[in-house]
């Protein structure tokens, strides 16, 4: 079954959480006596006269638009980029598979609600707060998404799964450009969180950590920012920068082709691989930071020759609009797009490679500093295949070597599996994948997961 | 004198009064002649560092293959000062580097990696297990990874725009790693390799100076001044056989004071090849 909706099909509506109210009298009364800067306090005349969009907490109207939930696939992979992004992985702590099937379920009723926002059940005051309240009192969802993948260590002999472990998923290994940090690498499970704010993000991944505590462990985590997506009427999208200064995803594939979303990005239950996989995708991320201090001393033509674009237009070297394809036939030689460049040595764009393309998400990211005094920033790569190793790993393979290599160095990230949609209320996230593994084949409790 | 240059390609720009917003001037027009004695003198100088690296590592072997951990420890940081000075062409050939100077950084299982050889692997031997057992394997790949090194550059045609490209490319590798002790971490000679990269890059702009001066007076000046300034500060930390001291005797105050005139460096080297209107 396919769907022309890139975000996924929505045929039912979200299960209803929370009570759904602003403004309770408990509400009301705690808003009593706060200054009016706070988010939650009652709406005053002060509010309304300084804010022309009175909104309950403070909060514009587009605090609700949500993406919806539910579908065939997932949210948050064809989903235009949000501007705010967290990707975060997690052990997992469980040691049966009952303790899975929990998380599962767990995990899917705090994303339901989370993205369609609610207001969280209230507590005594002697209690910590269900909510972190960064949003506030009541969840707006900010055009939320998140999005689980799973990763090839959580079908080890723990939960009995390896019979269903998709043929293509293995353990992130090294490039020869690669100086991966364990620190930062891999993961049972890969959550990835994106809204229009930060705050939004964060909260999510707040709540599902307090919700978590003896299930998933956190492993490694990285932010991204990207610019705010123009408002859907104004038309036109500009493709945003990296943090070299160049446009990147100029040739990403097409959301809104179905055809080719079927073919190069969706699990379609053949191809050798577990039905179960049906409606996922594999995803890849990379932390990979760049050198951005030595990139802006080097000479603009190198940049250009390095990249095979020029970097103000984004236009292919020798062509002259962004989206003009390159015509690698009639330069055989690389006079005009270098051989090494990099958007040749990505998308040789042959009969042979035409497979070999996938659909990028990425994500610039910023952390701080390193021991040199230099700055610690670079791309979070996210991208999304039906086939890793044709896709992602015979990219990488082709990039390998690459000039552009001098200015970038791979530090983490991994290789997992985003889950097929929850597509309605009797199912939830990995249902598909523990009922084709089947009851578990004897009593034994796994060992301590691995730290 | 052996023809081993290949013809630069120039933009063909005058050279102008005007000066970027950075203060450098706008690329003058240097003649492909004008580049031929430098470039070959550049590579003569780097065949006669192969040479020491060569008989260096040689002491090094040596040592490693009899036992000798003393003798092993102090041949360990000389041979790596003439490969760190000609770092930019022996990058050229970068599965020989990998072998030849990667650090355990490189990989997630770190030293225990199968791909974790040459220096550093022999340094992790020497100055951490403070041994020489297990290590003659690597010495044995090393001394013959250097002598590939050598039949590799001698068949090298030096392309232009690497040399002058290379001074930035050494600074900017001081500013990397060389700054922050990350390159001998068990040895503690960073040093001796902050030094050398210093020398090479150095070395190459003594070459080209007679065009930089031409082109743009003030911008060699500034580069000399900056060398002269990183050079003191590392020779206070000299020793009497030609070494340094441990990195750990770098204090706080002189780390802090290297940074700026080599970021200044780096900035200034980037625009050599600009300035002497090399493509």
């Amino acid at each position: 079954m396919t769907t022309d909706d890139p975000r996924g099909s929505c045929p039912y509506k979200p299960l209803p959480t929370g009570d759904g109210q602003g403004l309770s009298r408990r509400n009301l009364l705690k808003g009593v006596g706060v200054t009016g800067l706070a988010l939650g306090t009652a709406p005053s005349v002060e509010a309304r006269i300084r804010d022309p969009h009175p909104h309950p907490n403070g909060h514009p109207p587009e605090a609700d638009n949500a993406q919806p939930f539910w579908g065939r696939h997932q949210p948050g992979i064809l989903t235009p980029p949000q501007s705010a992004a967290v990707l975060a992985a997690f052990d997992v702590l469980a040691t049966s598979r009952e303790d899975l099937d929990r998380l599962f379920r767990l995990l899917t009723q705090r994303v339901a609600f989370l993205m369609s926002g609610g207001t969280p059940p209230a507590a005594a005051d002697t209690f910590p707060p269900a909510d972190s309240g960064i949003l506030g009192p009541r969840i707006h969802p900010f055009n939320l998404t998140v999005t689980l993948a799973v990763g090839a260590s959580l079908f080890d002999d723990r939960f009995g799964l390896a019979a269903e472990k998709p043929r293509h998923l293995i353990t992130m290994s090294d490039f020869p450009n690669d100086a991966l940090d364990a620190e930062r690498c891999h993961g049972d499970i890969l959550v990835q969180i994106c809204a229009d704010r930060a705050d939004a993000a964060i909260h999510a991944l707040r709540d599902l950590v307090k919700h978590t505590p003896d299930l998933l462990a956190l492993r490694w985590m990285q932010d991204g920012f990207l610019p705010p997506r123009p408002a859907a009427s104004s038309g036109k999208r500009e493709t945003p920068r990296n943090l070299l200064g160049f446009k990147d995803g100029t040739a990403n594939l097409d959301a809104s082709h179905a055809k080719v979303m079927d073919d190069l990005v969706w699990i379609r239950g053949q191809g050798g691989e577990p039905a179960w996989m049906a409606g996922g995708t594999y995803q890849v991320v990379r932390i990979i930071r760049q050198f951005v201090e030595s990139w802006d001393r080097t000479p603009l033509q190198e940049q250009e020759e390095i990249i095979g674009r020029q970097k103000e237009t984004g236009a292919p070297l020798g062509l002259r609009h962004e989206t003009d394809i390159p015509n690698y036939a009639s330069d055989p030689k690389g006079g005009k797009i270098a051989l090494d460049a990099h958007i040749r040595l990505a998308n040789p764009r042959t009969a042979e490679t035409a497979r070999s393309r996938i659909y990028r998400r990425p994500y610039n990211y910023m952390r701080g500093t390193t021991a040199a005094g230099q700055l610690d920033m670079g791309l979070l790569l996210v991208c999304f295949q039906s086939n890793l190793t044709e896709g992602f790993i015979a990219i990488q393979n082709r990039l390998n070597g690459e000039p552009l290599e001098e200015y970038i160095k791979p530090v983490g990230g991994g290789y997992f599996f985003a889950l097929p949609g929850v597509q309605n209320a009797g199912d939830y996230y990995g249902r598909a994948l523990l009922e084709a593994a089947g009851p578990v084949p004897s009593t034994r409790v796994s060992a301590n997961p691995k730290a | 004198m052996p023809s081993i240059v290949s013809q630069p390609r120039f933009a063909g720009l005058a050279l102008a009064a005007l000066l970027t917003g950075g203060g450098y001037a706008v690329a003058a027009k240097v003649a492909p002649a004008d580049l031929v004695a430098p470039i070959s003198d550049y590579k003569i100088y780097v065949l006669g560092e192969v040479d020491i690296l060569i008989s260096e590592t040689q002491k090094l072997v040596d040592a490693v293959k009899a036992g000798d951990l003393a003798a092993a420890q102090a041949a360990y940081a000389r041979p790596r000062v003439h490969y760190e000075r000609i770092e930019p062409i022996a990058e050229l050939f970068s599965d020989l580097d990998k072998k030849i100077d990667v650090r355990a950084d490189d990989f997630e299982k770190k030293e225990a990696d199968a791909h974790f050889t040459g220096f550093h692997r022999i340094e992790y031997g020497l100055f951490a297990k403070k041994s020489t057992e297990g290590l003659t394997p690597f010495a044995d790949a090393l001394i013959a990874d250097v002598h590939e090194l050598k039949s590799r550059i001698e068949a090298l045609t030096v392309p232009p725009v690497k040399v002058v490209g290379g001074a930035a490319a050494l600074i900017e590798e001081v500013a990397k790693t060389k700054i922050t002790g990350e390159e001998d971490r068990y040895s503690r000679t960073d040093l001796w390799d902050f030094s050398a990269n210093v020398d090479g890059a150095k070395k190459i702009h003594e070459l080209l100076k007679p065009l930089t001066v031409a082109a743009d007076p003030k911008l060699s000046a500034r580069i000399d001044s900056n060398f002269a300034k990183v050079t003191a500060i590392l020779t206070s930390y000299a020793t009497a056989n030609g070494g340094f001291e441990s990195y750990e005797k770098l204090t706080k105050k002189d780390r802090t004071a290297l940074r700026g005139p080599v970021t200044a460096l780096a900035e200034d080297l980037s625009h050599l090849r600009g300035t002497l209107g090399l493509k």
